[in-house]
């Protein structure tokens, strides 16, 4: 692929993230229903909690709840520290302490 | 919020430093976050300059790694950006959260913004501003501006780190599981009540058991059986003498 058309598909992606994470940006003054409007608020919690869990839950293309599953047992040791703490990145550094340690152990 | 009785200027202002300060938090994560992905993308066959262009421009991670393997395959163009519109389909429902609150700017400031409200631009704005602070604008775009810009300037950071670094670090390091940290620590205090516990249970079963599902559009059957379970929860104990959940 030459320099011209890597840039020419490049700015059709960008026009996909434009599109995407300005629909309704663009549609803002469209009116929303009230139930919309209140589903619409479990929306962080739940898409958050959606894109995490596959990390920690599914290891080499498999759900795996062993002790092998050297990030799911980082990621309830990060969740515990985050509980006490209330710390994202204290959070963030005992989850990777854990991970690396286990890493190396195994 | 602040009984300083600052103008309209002011508030903006001071609103833009909260919104940098509550993503600084964030920052670490997303610095490595970014660098993973910048080196995944070199270490794939880009060379260094088509990666940096990607990064700058597209500025969308989980649909450029997914884009990757076509491009290198030589793909057709309309194929890669189909799958880049697959992948970045979850963010239709994200801007559903956060957009309507800007209502009131010109279209093309509008269409500017949207292209930055990325994942943890959208978990951070509506816990300082909720559905039922929409119609009321102080703040919010300096809130949002703080936030957006701070992640993009994370992102990229880590990005080019990532680029320029890829074939000093070696993957096994797993540098990029602090991107998931971050958005675990992000998680739990949105968890305010059994409703929206129940839609992150099955939220995170769904896509567990959707992982196969190509394009990441497991993503979002999770996030609307989520809600779906959520406003369920919320109707069973929302019963007239139940006692009010909401901590």
């Amino acid at each position: 692929m030459n320099a011209f058309a890597y840039l020419m598909l490049m700015a059709m992606m960008a026009a996909t993230t434009f599109l995407t994470r300005g629909f309704f940006f663009m549609l803002a003054r469209s009116r929303m229903p009230a139930w919309l409007q209140h589903a619409l608020g479990y929306v962080p919690a739940v898409a958050l909690a959606a894109i995490v869990a596959p990390d920690l839950l599914v290891s080499g293309g498999s759900v795996s709840l062993s002790w092998t599953n050297i990030k799911l047992i980082a990621g309830v040791a990060a969740i515990a520290f985050f509980l006490r703490t209330r710390h994202v990145l204290a959070t963030l550094v005992s989850g990777m302490v854990v991970f690396t340690a286990l890493r190396l152990a195994m | 919020m602040n009984p300083l009785p600052a103008d309209q200027a002011d508030r903006e202002k001071i609103a833009l430093r909260d919104g940098i300060r509550t993503c600084a938090q964030a920052m670490p994560g997303l610095l490595a976050w970014g660098a993973v992905t910048g080196m995944v993308l070199v270490q794939s066959g880009l060379s260094i300059w088509q990666a940096i262009a990607m990064t700058l421009i597209v500025y969308a991670g989980s649909a450029q790694l997914a884009a990757l393997p076509l491009i290198v395959a030589g793909a057709p163009i309309w194929v890669i950006v189909l799958t880049t519109l697959l992948v970045n389909f979850r963010f239709v429902i994200f801007s559903a959260v956060v957009g309507p609150h800007f209502a009131h700017l010109h279209w093309t400031r509008r269409l500017w913004y949207g292209y930055f409200n990325a994942d943890l631009v959208m978990a951070f704005f509506p816990q300082r501003f909720p559905a039922h602070t929409m119609g009321k604008p102080v703040g919010k775009l300096g809130y949002f501006k703080g936030l957006a810009y701070s992640t993009w300037w994370a992102w990229e950071i880590g990005s080019l780190i990532g680029i320029l670094l890829a074939s000093q670090i070696p993957t096994s390091w797993g540098i990029g599981f602090a991107g998931t940290l971050v958005l675990l620590g992000m998680t739990i205090p949105l968890i305010v009540n059994v409703a929206t516990l129940a839609g992150v249970v099955v939220a995170s079963v769904i896509s567990v058991a959707a992982v196969g599902i190509p394009y990441k559009l497991g993503l979002v059957v999770a996030i609307v059986g989520g809600i779906a379970a959520a406003l369920v929860a919320d109707r069973m104990s929302s019963s007239p003498d139940a006692e009010e959940r909401a901590s």
